[in-house]
């Protein structure tokens, strides 16, 4: 009822927990039935290790939350070191997130990857992280650098290749369109919004780096918005992700167009979210005579 | 490893101004828990905030934990309106605790850093392990154990209301006054001033001393990395993780004072 497939991995349903909300998977161990989701995208691997930005670099805002943490990851030979022998082990399917400051770096972190003996059956690629003048960005809000960067990856990879698109451009349907066009065959979207926070009796900013990313039901909103523009122009399937801390917030997202969701955020505070909802939205299914729950992909009423 | 429990409230008082304890009957965690750690708190079922709060426990009681807190903020509002019975949803233990007690302890808190010490001083005192106790507030109705220097717990004020006028530097002065305090070992937790000032003592006195931080954390277990701390220089290739900045949830929250580069987090 909750099967879905994208290209041709089937998921044991459309519920995914977003990339930097979910580590390597090990991290939850003992909190949360990880086997039981339908997918984990990893936290971001970049071709070195990287140390991540100075402090402060989170903080709570109004249902939600700002961070600035600066990709800090332990690079890519690590992660086929001492991360992929536990993803390698898990039942659920495990998307590797990539994130590059250069052509060369995204190229060279998959090339790793693709020869590394992992199980995963796809990549997320990062091209929109608002933290690190060097995430990714250049290419998140150029049509040529998405489409140039999808067309190298796809010629490097057969498994699943998933562009994650920012809402902080002008036109984020154009930038789908180019990942479209370069080969991608799905796209997730959002990445964080842009924001900052003020401390008034400090006068100062409460992030390090000044702007930071905003993510937590504050952007569902804006989550849906873009998830519904990208459904109305684009063939490939949609990712959507934004704020979801509920199942009805995963089906307004696949009424709005999405294929599959990320839940992001609320894992902080409940790390087993993606499998508590899963009996309600079964329950959804049954009562309203869905064979499946992506009837109702897109099916908004007038 | 770290587990979820649905705990459920036994209790709750004032134990001194603007402090509570709330007790949790959380039978899981409370075995495992040591005195430094912490658990991380859903406030309420309804939460509407996007992290838990992170509180170092205070004590523990057969299936029992504790908790000290000032309300400050709307977590610790909501906390302070816990009703006897009422579900708390909690992950823990989390982080490292405090260890090594082979020198005399000296054991130091202040403000929302008085739990864990409080754990400390039990732990310590039913392994028998002598060791001196300082509490630090601002002033006397803060305080909710009695200055007894004979017993070796001695309390400072800001004000000079209660026990030793000055802040807890004063009082690891007095202590020194009869103890080497190469032979000791301080451990200590209280707001970034105060943990800031004993941190420069120590350094500059040469004694070991292991520092608990605080800072604003999201997730407690390693994946968010929001609650950074950032470690002296030390020499390390160009690019690297968790060398240059620690995580307070996994890689602390104690931390050798000679590591920590500043406790303003």
């Amino acid at each position: 009822m909750l099967k879905v497939k994208l290209g041709d991995i089937t998921f044991a349903s459309p519920i995914t927990v977003a990339s930097g909300t979910y580590g390597y998977g090990n991290e939850v161990e003992g909190l949360a039935e990880v086997n039981r989701l339908g997918g984990i995208v990893t936290k971001s691997v970049t071709r070195h290790p990287r140390e991540g930005n100075p402090l402060p670099r989170i903080t709570e805002t109004p249902s939600g939350m700002l961070n600035s943490i600066g990709l800090a990851n332990v690079g890519v030979e690590m992660y086929c070191k001492e991360k992929l022998p536990f993803l390698n082990e898990l039942k659920t399917q495990v998307i590797v997130n990539i994130a590059g400051s250069s052509m060369g770096d995204y190229l060279e972190t998959m090339d790793m990857l693709e020869e590394a003996d992992g199980n995963h059956i796809g990549y997320e690629i990062n091209i929109s992280c608002p933290n690190v003048k060097e995430g990714g960005m250049e290419f998140g809000v150029s049509c040529e650098m998405t489409e140039k960067l999808t067309k190298e990856m796809r010629r490097r990879t057969s498994k699943l290749l998933i562009m994650k698109l920012s809402p902080n451009v002008t036109s984020i349907t154009e930038i789908g369109l180019a990942a479209q066009d370069g080969g991608a065959d799905a796209v997730s979207a959002i990445n964080t919004v842009v924001g900052m926070g003020i401390d008034v009796e400090k006068r100062c900013v409460k992030l390090h780096t000044v702007f930071g990313g905003l993510s937590g039901p504050a952007i569902k909103p804006i989550a849906l918005a873009n998830v519904h523009k990208l459904y109305k122009v684009l063939s490939i399937p949609i990712m959507g992700l934004g704020g979801i801390a509920s199942a009805e917030d995963v089906l307004e997202f696949i009424l709005a167009g999405a294929h599959m969701v990320q839940i992001g955020t609320t894992n902080y505070i409940n790390p087993n979210i993606g499998v508590d909802i899963l009996q309600e939205l079964e329950a959804y299914c049954t009562e309203n005579g869905l064979k499946n729950i992506l009837e109702l992909k897109g099916q908004l009423n007038s | 490893m770290s587990l979820r429990e649905i705990s459920r409230v036994t209790g709750s008082r004032k134990i001194a101004e603007n402090t509570f304890e709330s007790t949790l009957h959380a039978p899981q965690i409370a075995s495992l828990v040591k005195a430094g750690q912490f658990i991380n708190i859903l406030p309420s079922g309804d939460w509407p905030k996007v992290m838990r709060r992170p509180m170092s426990v205070s004590g523990t009681e057969g299936d029992n934990l504790s908790i000290i807190y000032k309300v400050v903020g709307t977590g610790t509002e909501q906390m302070y309106s816990w009703a006897e019975g009422d579900e708390v949803d909690i992950i823990g233990p989390l982080g490292n605790y405090w260890a090594d007690f082979s020198k005399t302890p000296i054991i130091i808190g202040g403000g929302v850093g008085i739990a864990p010490i409080f754990f400390l001083h039990n732990t310590l005192q039913s392994n028998n392990i002598e060791h001196y106790m300082i509490m630090g507030s601002r002033t006397a109705n803060e305080h909710f154990l009695e200055h007894d220097l004979p017993a070796k717990v001695l309390m400072t004020t800001d004000d000079g209301t209660y026990g030793i006028h000055g802040n807890v530097v004063a009082a690891v002065d007095t202590i020194a006054e009869n103890l080497d305090l190469s032979d000791t070992k301080l451990f200590v937790c209280g707001p970034a001033p105060m943990m800031e000032a004993m941190k420069d003592y120590a350094l500059a006195k040469n004694i070991e001393c292991d520092i608990a931080l605080e800072t604003v954390m999201a997730c407690g277990i390693g994946i968010c990395q929001g609650c950074s701390m950032e470690y002296v220089p030390k020499e390390s290739k160009e690019s690297s993780y968790r060398e240059k900045y620690g995580l307070v949830c996994m890689d602390g929250p104690i931390f050798k004072a000679k590591e920590i580069k500043t406790c303003y987090l």
